[in-house]
């Protein structure tokens, strides 16, 4: 565990060893970077509206998904995928690793996701290692190789500032100084820790390994920081999203799926995930008047199911008017589009909440490069379903992270069967 | 795999034999004629292997052990249709499953580790305001953009659950650095300023905008009117705090129009006093005021520099017309001028023009908006001055750092601030790191000046040299982590305690105090614990506790429908719920009550809006909780309590397994094997005239299920007469298909729905038909045992970060309560003399 993080450490700090360009990205090659974007929720999806009918790249787009539409070529709908877990709510943090908190202590990464490995491969090629985002509530969807869920910015104007506010001159010396006086620290209370280890057992080192895998990770991102300070954030805009007297949740996530988009596009990052949770008030959206929990358990009363696909397929439109904006840049040094260039992941580590099923998860692909395949059945010659993993290993794979295994993996999900 | 009759018995004979090594032939030929027919074979009951017991008890089967002697003791097993287990056997069987758990369990604790864990925020937030001698962390919320801790069955303590990272570490500096900023004031003393602020100079924008394009407050000639509660208030020359220092405010402030409206309209109680609440960042204080009769009120506080100051009216009324937005309260005001004044109502409708997108009923809110007369707060002006100083520098720093701190004697400043952080005595040896830290500090501030050095910049300059020790100290390990290898026995155990009550480092009393060995017996700990609860520094006990071991933080995962339970939306009875109760928990420390009465106590504490939802109708009409004895024997102590009702209920129904798994687990220590993962759950449908003990008969019906559930749903039934909000209810409503604008729903709900069936059985062959026998059965001996070791349990699980897992010791824990008449402060007591808390 320890050498593979030593190993990454190293690395970053062989990538900026490079000549620092001046510019927003540190390595403009000719070579179109990959992104990945992965948008999810808690609470699954109703299935009957959300998995089209037919099986194959014939298929008729699904009442949920109908925003998709002009897509429809260029997706892959998998159903039958799911990681294992029991009924119930709380196992949809598993989305991203296939692995609960409470068992994570088994794995060496422990339940470190998909989305914060990929970006550990991008990592100091770009300033941002992975832009987290959602409104008001995060749904534990990403996690670290500590085992530790990172928070995403729930506040569209915070993400803002944090991507593309320019420090002056004066605000760029007194972060270089802070960072500075904060590393110092980190060397006066680190020393300390040889002394507890030597009172302490061996089986309780590994919370003070934490401590310690803490300050080396956090003097890496200092010294990370300090390289990025004086190079320039891209200049955007979002104003247009907040003009209107009432703030509606559209607009929020119109804003955050705008400014992801535009920092794939200056690469200002490579990895995203966008949340929609449980605790946010949907009731911007026309025809829902509940709370999104409620209308999972709606008892399949049609005016509660209605609402509920409703809240679904709001979801479902921002993110099909992101891809859309993908879609129409044309990505230098490729042929096709950003899209092209970006993994697309929408889904759930919930099936469905009004069954608490955790099986069967609601999981859609696009872009990426991916030969796409439309509506796929995921389970295999016995009718098994497919763990999710499996899928995971192709889209590390796509990454170039030379994995055959990914936790509950047992095989390679393959885009072109 | 072994259907065949000769090999199971072989198996069953393997497993006797090596049993027979430690006991009496007799035990085991009890579990040979009682329990193997259906614990052995291909698909033993409830997935229960008499075999998987092994031998002896060890790590992997200890569970297993401990809950078999539940299913015993309990008289659930053998079920009592099939049993002919007498009751001297089965005390004797009993005493063979607890000799073979000590044995084990002798062996374990000597190996046992004792695991560091690291402070969760409260923990932290409270820490830091102690070591650095404050009240509290102060106003300008430093600690924010803390990342928050993970809960584990409801707990904030869990070693497992609470991770470290480099993100938590950088906001661990960030936050304590501004904490220390606002405490440390280096540099000459800031000029106080005084500041009038008259009536149009307050400003109430909308929620969510800080601009302030459009002026939309509700002004009077010498004042401004608090109308919506969301939308907050602020002085324009004093939005923030220029400097941090002692500020004293007087804003002159009275309530109007208190009974104008009809309560049940404004959803205000008459007896309740109007508020003005005043926001000082995160610093609430909550003023009463007098009706038509200004009054001048006076605050004196520390406030940080960057602190917001806001005002609000914070009643939890004013919701219950509409969606619950403000604006649809408006329709009352033009009730209320049609009862009282028909002809202006006449005038004021004839002069409505009807608008070209749609016409507006004269009733509509729209028309009233300016007729308001509901129950408010009125402000009239304010004056602020600060920031002012007793002293200069101020008495805090003096008292943390000296008269006059130098950089000769770091260490020795620093020296006892770093034992109340790190617990323990620390040599200045050890702080020679830090020491170098303040040094290095001084040396690059002075760099940056150069020689325009006077003596005031160079005192500044040591002063904030400083600082950045503190900030060290507060982010070392021995202070972020509670790490009992890190200190004496007598440290760790004053840590323990103090965390345990008060979620907080230990003061230098109660360190000396163990130090001495006064705190070595249970007397000793008795009288400790009673003078603390008497004090304020079990605050976070109090509250924290009965929380986290209820899951209340759950309460609204899955709210009642608020159409159907308009109330309980409206009027955020959830709240309510909670605070009932943290009242009655706190009631039970305060009186030193049973333990056991908790559970089935014939009383609880309810205000109007609890009395509602409750259909008690005679109490007062305000929101005080006050207590309240039930004489129906359908209520009272935890069983019968709103909290628990609702956050094991869905939305529009209820479900007697959610409520059963939640008596278990959390109520008697049961913990019930999870459905198999491939279990395929039917999605209830609401549309069909079905009870839910008819949807449920699966679970009698199919075998594998009935196992379990036979044991489950009995502990669930019992509650069905209460509905999704805790409600009474005779019967089901009427299935009914509810149209789009859920308006139906009303009418339907006329109908005579279908009787509630509450009556069940459980497998010890006890029977009750409804709650009130339910609540007796609750009370017999196994049942009380069950109840006391599981708060014992949550007590142990909330002070150590992680489940007990010695049952022999736990027991022992019991037996003491029960000498004690099961007495809430002796339990506790008993609980901290153990060496579960004293060793772990």
């Amino acid at each position: 565990m320890n050498s593979t993080r030593r190993k990454f450490l190293q690395g970053v700090g062989g990538a900026l060893a490079l000549p620092l360009l001046e510019s927003t990205a540190l390595a403009k090659s000719d070579v179109a970077p990959l992104r990945f974007l992965v948008v999810g929720n808690p609470l699954g999806m109703h299935p009957e509206h959300f998995f089209p009918k037919d099986l194959g790249r014939e298929f008729q787009i699904s009442p949920t998904l109908k925003s998709l539409d002009w897509l429809k070529d260029r997706i892959s709908i998998l159903s039958h995928t799911d990681h294992g877990m029991v009924n119930g709510h709380g196992r949809e943090v598993s989305f991203l690793n296939g692995i609960l908190p409470e068992s994570s202590a088994a794995y060496a990464e422990k339940n470190l996701s998909i989305d914060q490995l990929i970006s550990r491969h991008t990592a100091g090629r770009v300033r941002f290692s992975a832009v987290n985002a959602a409104v008001e509530h995060g749904i534990r969807m990403s996690w670290n190789a500590n085992g530790v869920e990172i928070k995403p910015f729930t506040d569209p104007q915070k993400l803002f500032d944090h991507l593309f506010l320019n420090l002056t001159t004066e605000q760029k010396d007194r972060r270089r100084k802070l960072l500075e006086r904060n590393g110092s620290i980190l060397d006066a209370v680190s020393g300390q820790l040889s002394s507890l280890r030597n009172k302490s057992s061996s089986d309780d080192r590994n919370r003070l390994d934490h401590y310690e895998t803490s300050v080396r990770q956090l003097e890496g991102s200092f010294a990370d920081r300090k390289l990025w300070i004086d190079r320039v954030k891209p200049k955007f805009d979002i104003s247009e999203h907040f003009a209107d007297f009432d703030v509606t949740i559209e607009n929020r996530y119109n804003a955050i799926f705008d400014m992801i988009a535009y920092s794939f596009q200056t690469d200002l990052t490579r990895v995203a995930t966008v949340a929609f949770p449980n605790e946010l008030n949907y009731t911007d959206v026309d025809g829902v008047n509940r709370s999104y929990h409620g209308c999972t358990h709606n008892g399949r009363r049609e005016d509660l199911v209605s609402e509920l696909v409703a809240i679904e397929s709001f979801q479902i439109q921002q993110l099909s008017r992101c891809l859309k904006k993908l879609d129409s840049v044309k990505e230098p040094n490729s042929n096709g589009t950003l899209l092209d260039n970006t993994v697309v992941l929408f889904g759930s580590g919930m099936g469905y909440g009004g069954t608490h099923s955790n099986r069967n998860l609601p999981i859609m692909v696009a872009g990426g490069g991916f030969k796409h395949m439309g509506r796929v059945d995921t389970r295999n010659s016995s009718g098994k379903n497919m763990p999710l993993c499996n899928l995971f290993v192709s889209v590390l794979q796509r990454f170039g992270i030379e994995r055959d295994k990914f936790n509950t993996s047992t095989g390679v999900f393959d885009f072109h069967a | 795999m072994h259907s065949d009759h000769p090999i199971r018995r072989c198996f069953v004979a393997s497993f006797l034999i090596l049993v027979a090594s430690q006991t009496a032939f007799a035990d085991q030929s009890l579990l040979k004629a009682h329990c193997v027919k259906c614990h052995s074979g291909d698909k033993p009951k409830a997935g229960f292997d008499i075999k998987s017991l092994g031998g002896e008890t060890n790590k992997g089967n200890h569970e297993l052990w401990t809950s078999s002697i539940d299913y015993v003791k309990s008289g659930e097993m053998p079920p009592a249709k099939n049993s002919r287990l007498s009751e001297s056997e089965r005390q004797r069987l009993i005493r063979f499953f607890e000799a073979n758990i000590r044995q084990y369990e002798r062996k374990a604790s000597a190996r046992k580790q004792r695991t560091p864990r690291r402070l969760n925020n409260r923990e932290l937030i409270n820490s830091v305001a102690d070591v650095l001698l404050l009240k509290d962390v102060g106003t300008h919320q430093p600690m924010a953009n803390l990342l928050g801790d993970s809960l584990q069955d409801g707990f904030d303590t869990s070693g497992a659950t609470l991770g470290l990272s480099e993100y938590h570490l950088e906001q661990y500096i960030n936050s304590v650095r501004m904490v220390v900023d606002a405490t440390i004031l280096s540099g000459p003393k800031p000029v106080s300023r005084r500041y009038k602020i008259s009536s149009d100079g307050i400003f109430m924008p909308r929620r969510d905008q800080n601009t302030q394009q459009r002026d939309l407050t509700r002004r009077n000639a010498d004042s401004i009117d608090f109308l919506d509660t969301r939308r907050r208030a602020y002085f324009g020359k004093f939005k923030n705090v220029p400097e941090t220092g002692i500020y004293r405010i007087n804003m002159r402030a009275m309530a109007v129009d208190r009974g104008v409206y009809d309560s049940d309209k404004t959803g205000i109680h008459d007896l309740d006093p109007i508020q003005l609440r005043i926001y000082l960042g995160d610093r609430i204080r909550n003023v009463d005021l007098p009706d038509d009769k200004p009054i001048t009120i006076k605050l004196v506080e520390w406030l940080a520099r960057g602190t917001r100051l806001e005002m609000t009216n914070p009643t939890d009324g004013l919701r219950l017309r509409g969606n619950g937005n403000f604006k649809f309260q408006y329709a009352i005001a033009g009730e209320y001028i049609l009862e009282t004044q028909p002809e202006r109502y006449k005038k004021i409708a004839a002069a409505i023009k009807p608008t070209n997108r749609r016409v507006q009923q004269p009733s509509s809110w729209q028309h009233w908006r300016g007729y308001w007369q509901g129950p408010r707060p009125r402000l009239y002006n304010a004056e602020i001055e600060g920031p002012l100083f007793e002293s200069w520098p101020p008495e805090r720093q003096v008292a943390l750092l000296g008269e006059s701190p130098t950089l000769k004697n770091v260490a020795a400043i620093l020296q006892p601030i770093a034992q109340r952080a790190w617990r323990r005595n620390v040599d200045e040896s050890e702080l020679a790191p830090i020491v170098r830290l303040v040094n290095s500090r001084a040396e690059l501030l002075r760099e940056s000046v150069g020689d325009k050095q006077s003596d005031d910049f160079g005192k500044s300059v040591e002063i904030e040299a400083l600082k950045e020790g503190l900030v060290a100290i507060l982010v070392s390990p021995s202070f972020l982590l509670i790490n009992p290898n890190d200190a004496e026995p007598a440290d760790v155990f004053a840590t323990k305690l103090s965390f345990f009550l008060g979620s907080t480092i230990p003061d230098a009393k109660l360190r000396n105090a163990a130090r001495r060995g006064e705190l070595d017996s249970f007397d000793s700990v008795r009288a400790e614990i009673k003078r603390r609860f008497k004090t304020d520094d079990c605050k976070e006990f109090l509250g924290k506790f009965p929380y986290s071991w209820l899951q209340l933080d759950r309460i609204n995962f899955m709210a009642p429908d608020p159409d159907r339970f308009r109330l309980y939306d409206r009027k955020r009875i959830s709240e309510d719920m909670v605070a009932e109760v943290l009242h009655f928990f706190r009631y039970a420390i305060e009186n030193n009550r049973p333990v056991t009465e908790m559970l089935t106590a014939n009383y609880s504490f309810l205000n109007a809006d609890l009395a509602k939802v409750y259909g008690v109708d005679n109490v007062a009409q305000d929101s005080t909780l006050r207590k309240y004895t039930f004489a129906d024997g359908r209520r009272g102590g935890i069983l019968g309590m709103g909290a628990f009702l609702t956050l094991t209920a869905d939305s529009l129904g209820t479900s007697p397994i959610h409520r059963a798994i939640y008596v278990m687990e959390n109520l008697l220590g049961i913990h019930p094997t999870p459905p198999p993962a491939d279990v395929k759950i039917e999605e209830p449908d609401v549309r069909q005239a079905k009870t839910i003990k008819e949807i449920l008969a699966a679970h009698t019906a199919d075998k594998t299920c009935a196992a379990c559930h036979e044991r489950i749903d009995p502990y669930g039934y019992a509650f069905e007469n209460f509905g999704p909000m805790g409600e009474w209810r005779d019967t089901y409503p009427a299935a009914t298909s509810i149209g789009k604008s859920g308006k139906a729903a009303a009418h339907n709900r006329k109908q005579t729905g279908i009787p509630v069936d509450a009556s069940s059985k459980f497998l010890t062959g006890a029977s009750y038909k409804d709650i009130v026998e339910f609540r007796k059965l609750m009370q017999t001996n196994a049942n009380r045992d069950r109840f006391v070791r599981c708060f014992i349990t949550k007590l142990l699980t909330y002070a150590n970060g992680e489940q007990p897992d010695n049952y022999t010791e736990v027991e022992k824990i019991v037996a003491k309560s029960a000498e004690h008449d099961y007495q809430i402060i002796e339990t506790i007591a008993a609980i901290v003399d153990s060496p579960l808390f004293r060793d772990q």
